[in-house]
Protein backbone atom coordinates (compact mmCIF):
# COMPACT_ATOMS: atom_id res chain seq x y z
CA UNK A 1 0.00 0.00 0.00
CA UNK A 2 1.83 3.20 -0.91
CA UNK A 3 1.73 5.46 1.71
CA UNK A 4 1.56 8.93 -0.65
CA UNK A 5 -1.58 10.67 -1.11
CA UNK A 6 -2.62 12.00 -4.42
CA UNK A 7 -3.38 15.81 -4.43
CA UNK A 8 -7.31 14.82 -4.87
CA UNK A 9 -7.04 12.63 -2.15
CA UNK A 10 -5.92 15.07 -0.07
CA UNK A 11 -8.28 17.26 -0.82
CA UNK A 12 -11.04 14.73 -0.03
CA UNK A 13 -9.31 13.75 3.28
CA UNK A 14 -9.38 17.72 3.76
CA UNK A 15 -12.89 17.71 3.49
CA UNK A 16 -12.95 14.65 5.89
CA UNK A 17 -11.00 16.47 8.72
CA UNK A 18 -12.61 19.78 8.34
CA UNK A 19 -16.09 17.57 9.00
CA UNK A 20 -14.61 16.31 12.01
CA UNK A 21 -13.39 19.71 13.23
CA UNK A 22 -16.47 20.97 12.43
CA UNK A 23 -18.68 18.23 14.77
CA UNK A 24 -16.05 18.87 17.67
CA UNK A 25 -16.69 22.41 17.41
CA UNK A 26 -20.70 21.32 17.75
CA UNK A 27 -19.60 18.87 20.82
CA UNK A 28 -17.42 21.51 22.49
CA UNK A 29 -20.28 24.10 22.47
CA UNK A 30 -23.01 21.19 24.08
CA UNK A 31 -20.42 19.89 26.53
CA UNK A 32 -22.30 21.30 29.66
CA UNK A 33 -23.11 19.80 33.13
CA UNK A 34 -25.97 17.11 33.26
CA UNK A 35 -25.82 16.39 29.23
CA UNK A 36 -25.05 12.30 29.15
CA UNK A 37 -22.48 11.02 26.64
CA UNK A 38 -24.99 8.90 24.28
CA UNK A 39 -26.17 12.22 23.77
CA UNK A 40 -23.20 13.78 22.52
CA UNK A 41 -22.84 10.64 20.81
CA UNK A 42 -26.02 11.20 18.81
CA UNK A 43 -25.41 15.04 17.88
CA UNK A 44 -22.00 13.25 16.52
CA UNK A 45 -23.63 10.52 14.31
CA UNK A 46 -26.61 12.95 13.18
CA UNK A 47 -23.58 15.93 12.42
CA UNK A 48 -21.63 12.96 9.83
CA UNK A 49 -25.02 12.04 8.64
CA UNK A 50 -26.64 15.50 7.68
CA UNK A 51 -23.04 15.68 6.01
CA UNK A 52 -22.81 12.77 3.93
CA UNK A 53 -19.68 11.13 6.10
CA UNK A 54 -19.67 7.78 7.04
CA UNK A 55 -18.74 7.52 10.99
CA UNK A 56 -15.14 6.18 11.28
CA UNK A 57 -15.46 4.71 14.70
CA UNK A 58 -18.80 3.37 14.61
CA UNK A 59 -17.91 -0.56 14.43
CA UNK A 60 -14.13 -0.25 14.24
CA UNK A 61 -13.07 -3.34 15.63
CA UNK A 62 -16.46 -3.74 16.81
CA UNK A 63 -16.35 -0.11 18.69
CA UNK A 64 -20.22 0.58 19.21
CA UNK A 65 -20.47 4.05 18.51
CA UNK A 66 -19.59 7.21 16.53
CA UNK A 67 -17.51 9.22 19.60
CA UNK A 68 -15.28 8.35 21.94
CA UNK A 69 -15.86 10.54 25.16
CA UNK A 70 -13.32 10.04 27.56
CA UNK A 71 -13.76 11.99 31.31
CA UNK A 72 -10.74 12.63 33.92
CA UNK A 73 -9.01 9.39 34.05
CA UNK A 74 -10.28 8.11 31.15
CA UNK A 75 -7.68 8.29 28.87
CA UNK A 76 -8.89 7.53 25.35
CA UNK A 77 -11.68 5.01 23.92
CA UNK A 78 -14.61 6.12 26.92
CA UNK A 79 -17.60 4.28 25.15
CA UNK A 80 -20.96 6.93 25.57
CA UNK A 81 -23.35 6.10 27.74
CA UNK A 82 -27.08 6.88 29.03
CA UNK A 83 -25.68 6.94 32.38
CA UNK A 84 -23.35 9.07 32.48
CA UNK A 85 -23.62 12.60 32.59
CA UNK A 86 -21.05 15.47 32.45
CA UNK A 87 -20.59 16.87 35.81
CA UNK A 88 -19.13 21.02 36.15
CA UNK A 89 -15.34 20.70 36.69
CA UNK A 90 -14.81 17.21 34.33
CA UNK A 91 -12.41 17.66 31.73
CA UNK A 92 -14.17 15.62 28.58
CA UNK A 93 -11.62 14.03 25.45
CA UNK A 94 -13.88 14.16 22.32
CA UNK A 95 -12.42 11.80 19.37
CA UNK A 96 -13.84 11.39 16.31
CA UNK A 97 -13.20 10.52 12.70
CA UNK A 98 -15.35 9.57 9.26
CA UNK A 99 -14.41 8.91 6.10
CA UNK A 100 -15.83 10.48 2.36
CA UNK A 101 -15.50 8.20 -0.53
CA UNK A 102 -13.07 5.99 1.70
CA UNK A 103 -11.25 8.60 2.77
CA UNK A 104 -10.62 8.85 6.10
CA UNK A 105 -10.29 11.92 8.94
CA UNK A 106 -9.38 11.30 12.64
CA UNK A 107 -9.29 14.68 15.57
CA UNK A 108 -9.76 15.25 19.19
CA UNK A 109 -9.53 17.49 21.59
CA UNK A 110 -9.94 17.73 25.66
CA UNK A 111 -12.03 20.46 26.53
CA UNK A 112 -13.22 21.62 29.97
CA UNK A 113 -16.98 21.38 31.37
CA UNK A 114 -17.81 24.52 33.40
CA UNK A 115 -15.58 25.47 35.89
CA UNK A 116 -12.17 23.37 36.36
CA UNK A 117 -8.89 23.37 38.20
CA UNK A 118 -5.91 25.16 36.74
CA UNK A 119 -4.15 22.10 37.18
CA UNK A 120 -6.07 20.77 34.73
CA UNK A 121 -6.25 24.06 32.57
CA UNK A 122 -2.24 23.38 32.63
CA UNK A 123 -2.91 19.92 31.56
CA UNK A 124 -5.05 20.60 28.71
CA UNK A 125 -2.62 23.58 27.24
CA UNK A 126 0.47 21.21 28.12
CA UNK A 127 -1.31 18.12 25.90
CA UNK A 128 -2.28 20.70 22.93
CA UNK A 129 1.33 22.71 22.89
CA UNK A 130 2.63 18.60 22.66
CA UNK A 131 0.50 18.21 19.79
CA UNK A 132 1.91 21.56 17.77
CA UNK A 133 5.40 20.61 18.88
CA UNK A 134 4.75 17.26 17.23
CA UNK A 135 3.14 18.75 14.12
CA UNK A 136 6.06 21.54 13.68
CA UNK A 137 8.49 18.51 13.43
CA UNK A 138 6.56 17.11 10.00
CA UNK A 139 9.33 18.06 7.38
CA UNK A 140 10.08 15.85 4.55
CA UNK A 141 13.33 14.35 5.48
CA UNK A 142 12.91 14.28 9.25
CA UNK A 143 11.53 10.99 10.75
CA UNK A 144 8.93 9.86 12.49
CA UNK A 145 10.37 9.77 15.90
CA UNK A 146 11.13 13.28 15.58
CA UNK A 147 7.62 13.59 15.92
CA UNK A 148 7.52 11.18 19.36
CA UNK A 149 10.69 12.96 20.51
CA UNK A 150 9.55 16.76 20.22
CA UNK A 151 6.35 15.52 21.99
CA UNK A 152 7.52 13.91 24.74
CA UNK A 153 10.15 16.38 25.24
CA UNK A 154 7.42 19.26 25.66
CA UNK A 155 5.63 16.97 27.73
CA UNK A 156 7.53 15.67 30.46
CA UNK A 157 9.52 19.06 30.63
CA UNK A 158 6.17 20.26 32.27
CA UNK A 159 6.29 17.58 34.60
CA UNK A 160 3.84 15.12 32.79
CA UNK A 161 3.85 11.97 30.66
CA UNK A 162 3.16 10.49 27.74
CA UNK A 163 0.96 6.79 27.13
CA UNK A 164 3.04 4.46 25.53
CA UNK A 165 0.36 1.76 25.03
CA UNK A 166 -1.50 3.84 22.34
CA UNK A 167 0.38 5.80 19.44
CA UNK A 168 -0.93 7.57 16.67
CA UNK A 169 -1.24 6.62 13.43
CA UNK A 170 -0.84 6.72 9.35
CA UNK A 171 -4.19 7.74 7.80
CA UNK A 172 -5.85 7.49 4.86
CA UNK A 173 -7.93 4.61 2.82
CA UNK A 174 -8.24 3.42 6.34
CA UNK A 175 -8.51 4.77 9.66
CA UNK A 176 -5.26 3.02 10.72
CA UNK A 177 -2.78 2.85 8.65
CA UNK A 178 1.29 2.49 8.53
CA UNK A 179 3.35 3.82 10.10
CA UNK A 180 2.94 4.13 14.19
CA UNK A 181 3.38 7.52 15.60
CA UNK A 182 4.56 7.00 19.04
CA UNK A 183 4.81 9.99 21.26
CA UNK A 184 7.52 9.62 22.96
CA UNK A 185 11.38 7.92 21.71
CA UNK A 186 14.78 9.23 20.19
CA UNK A 187 14.69 11.70 17.49
CA UNK A 188 16.53 10.72 14.02
CA UNK A 189 14.68 7.02 14.34
CA UNK A 190 11.98 5.55 12.36
CA UNK A 191 10.27 5.90 9.20
CA UNK A 192 11.38 8.58 7.05
CA UNK A 193 8.88 11.68 6.21
CA UNK A 194 7.99 12.02 2.55
CA UNK A 195 5.56 14.40 0.57
CA UNK A 196 2.17 12.86 0.41
CA UNK A 197 2.43 11.10 3.78
CA UNK A 198 -1.03 11.57 6.15
CA UNK A 199 -0.57 11.26 9.61
CA UNK A 200 -2.49 11.36 12.99
CA UNK A 201 -0.59 13.06 15.70
CA UNK A 202 -2.14 12.36 19.08
CA UNK A 203 -0.83 13.18 22.20
CA UNK A 204 -1.95 11.53 25.34
CA UNK A 205 -0.49 13.47 28.36
CA UNK A 206 -1.71 12.15 32.40
CA UNK A 207 -0.72 14.31 34.76
CA UNK A 208 0.74 11.62 37.09
CA UNK A 209 2.21 8.47 35.66
CA UNK A 210 2.46 6.83 32.48
CA UNK A 211 0.30 3.65 33.12
CA UNK A 212 -2.70 2.79 32.05
CA UNK A 213 -5.28 -0.31 32.02
CA UNK A 214 -8.04 -1.03 29.59
CA UNK A 215 -11.35 -1.68 31.59
CA UNK A 216 -13.74 -4.54 30.85
CA UNK A 217 -15.32 -3.03 28.52
CA UNK A 218 -12.62 -4.06 26.35
CA UNK A 219 -12.08 -0.23 25.05
CA UNK A 220 -12.09 2.07 28.03
CA UNK A 221 -8.59 2.78 28.95
CA UNK A 222 -7.85 4.86 32.30
CA UNK A 223 -4.68 5.88 33.87
CA UNK A 224 -3.67 3.60 36.28
CA UNK A 225 -2.86 6.06 39.25
CA UNK A 226 -6.39 7.87 38.53
CA UNK A 227 -5.02 11.04 37.16
CA UNK A 228 -5.71 12.89 35.04
CA UNK A 229 -5.73 12.40 31.40
CA UNK A 230 -5.74 14.80 28.47
CA UNK A 231 -5.85 13.80 24.61
CA UNK A 232 -5.64 16.51 21.58
CA UNK A 233 -5.17 14.57 17.81
CA UNK A 234 -5.21 16.20 14.07
CA UNK A 235 -4.67 14.44 10.75
CA UNK A 236 -1.34 16.32 9.14
CA UNK A 237 -0.21 15.51 5.69
CA UNK A 238 3.48 15.93 4.94
CA UNK A 239 3.86 18.63 2.09
CA UNK A 240 7.33 19.76 0.05
CA UNK A 241 6.76 22.07 2.44
CA UNK A 242 6.50 21.60 5.44
CA UNK A 243 3.20 20.08 7.49
CA UNK A 244 -0.31 21.06 6.30
CA UNK A 245 -3.30 20.39 9.12
CA UNK A 246 -5.94 18.70 7.19
CA UNK A 247 -8.46 20.47 8.81
CA UNK A 248 -7.86 23.45 8.13
CA UNK A 249 -7.00 25.51 4.65
CA UNK A 250 -3.88 24.70 2.81
CA UNK A 251 -1.36 27.01 3.99
CA UNK A 252 1.11 27.23 1.24
CA UNK A 253 1.36 28.75 -1.80
CA UNK A 254 -1.22 27.19 -4.50
CA UNK A 255 0.86 26.31 -7.51
CA UNK A 256 3.29 25.24 -5.32
CA UNK A 257 0.43 22.37 -4.34
CA UNK A 258 0.64 20.33 -7.33
CA UNK A 259 4.73 19.91 -7.61
CA UNK B 1 -8.62 7.35 17.72
CA UNK B 2 -5.08 6.10 18.50
CA UNK B 3 -4.13 2.55 17.51
CA UNK B 4 -3.13 0.19 20.73
CA UNK B 5 0.88 0.07 20.27
CA UNK B 6 2.16 -2.83 17.81
CA UNK B 7 2.43 -5.95 19.47
CA UNK B 8 -0.50 -5.46 21.08
CA UNK B 9 -3.10 -5.15 18.31
CA UNK B 10 -6.55 -7.67 18.76
CA UNK B 11 -6.56 -10.16 16.00
CA UNK B 12 -10.06 -10.79 16.25
CA UNK B 13 -13.21 -8.22 15.25
CA UNK B 14 -17.12 -9.25 16.02
CA UNK B 15 -19.44 -7.62 13.72
CA UNK B 16 -22.81 -8.09 13.29
CA UNK B 17 -24.74 -9.32 10.38
CA UNK B 18 -27.48 -10.30 8.87
CA UNK B 19 -27.98 -13.72 7.18
CA UNK B 20 -28.78 -13.41 3.30
CA UNK B 21 -28.45 -16.71 2.08
CA UNK B 22 -28.12 -20.35 2.95
CA UNK B 23 -25.27 -22.16 1.10
CA UNK B 24 -24.22 -26.09 1.08
CA UNK B 25 -21.84 -26.96 3.73
CA UNK B 26 -23.38 -24.88 6.65
CA UNK B 27 -22.30 -21.90 5.13
CA UNK B 28 -24.35 -18.88 4.52
CA UNK B 29 -24.16 -15.36 3.15
CA UNK B 30 -24.45 -12.77 6.08
CA UNK B 31 -24.33 -9.02 5.04
CA UNK B 32 -22.30 -7.37 7.75
CA UNK B 33 -23.98 -4.31 8.94
CA UNK B 34 -21.13 -2.47 9.85
CA UNK B 35 -18.18 -3.16 7.10
CA UNK B 36 -17.81 -1.49 3.87
CA UNK B 37 -17.69 -4.57 1.87
CA UNK B 38 -21.05 -6.22 1.89
CA UNK B 39 -21.39 -9.24 2.30
CA UNK B 40 -19.12 -12.25 3.99
CA UNK B 41 -19.17 -15.88 3.35
CA UNK B 42 -19.55 -17.43 7.28
CA UNK B 43 -18.90 -20.48 8.09
CA UNK B 44 -21.00 -21.89 11.15
CA UNK B 45 -18.70 -23.67 13.41
CA UNK B 46 -19.57 -24.86 16.77
CA UNK B 47 -22.82 -25.70 18.84
CA UNK B 48 -26.15 -26.65 17.44
CA UNK B 49 -28.21 -23.59 17.78
CA UNK B 50 -26.50 -22.60 14.68
CA UNK B 51 -27.30 -25.15 12.24
CA UNK B 52 -30.75 -24.32 11.60
CA UNK B 53 -30.13 -20.60 11.10
CA UNK B 54 -32.21 -18.95 7.93
CA UNK B 55 -32.09 -15.65 6.00
CA UNK B 56 -33.01 -12.91 8.16
CA UNK B 57 -31.39 -14.19 11.57
CA UNK B 58 -29.11 -11.79 13.26
CA UNK B 59 -25.83 -13.07 13.86
CA UNK B 60 -22.51 -12.03 15.09
CA UNK B 61 -19.60 -13.21 13.23
CA UNK B 62 -16.02 -13.03 14.33
CA UNK B 63 -13.43 -11.71 11.27
CA UNK B 64 -9.82 -11.74 11.38
CA UNK B 65 -8.13 -8.47 9.87
CA UNK B 66 -6.45 -10.90 6.98
CA UNK B 67 -9.47 -11.46 4.99
CA UNK B 68 -12.72 -9.23 6.02
CA UNK B 69 -14.97 -11.31 3.76
CA UNK B 70 -14.71 -14.46 5.61
CA UNK B 71 -15.89 -15.31 8.57
CA UNK B 72 -16.96 -17.03 11.67
CA UNK B 73 -20.59 -17.09 12.85
CA UNK B 74 -20.00 -17.01 16.48
CA UNK B 75 -23.47 -16.87 17.90
CA UNK B 76 -27.12 -15.49 17.27
CA UNK B 77 -28.20 -12.34 18.58
CA UNK B 78 -31.34 -12.38 20.42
Amino acid sequence: MSMQKSWSELQTMHRACTLVVGALDVLEEAAVPGITTEELDRLAFAFFKKNAAKPAFLGYRGYPATLCVSINDEVVHGIPSPKRRLKDGDIVGFDLGCSIHGLFGDSARTVAVGKVSDQALRLMETTKAALYAGIEACHPGRRVGDIGHAVQTLAEGRGYSVVREFVGHGIGTSLHEDPQVPNYGPAGKGKRLVPGMTLAIEPMVNAGGPEVRVLDDEWTAVTVDGSLSAHFELSVAITEHGPWILSEPYPYAREAAHA
Amino acid sequence: MPEAAAGQAREVMEVDGIVREALPNALYRVELLTEKRGTATAHAGGSSGLLRLRPGDEVVVELMPYDMTRGRIVRRRS
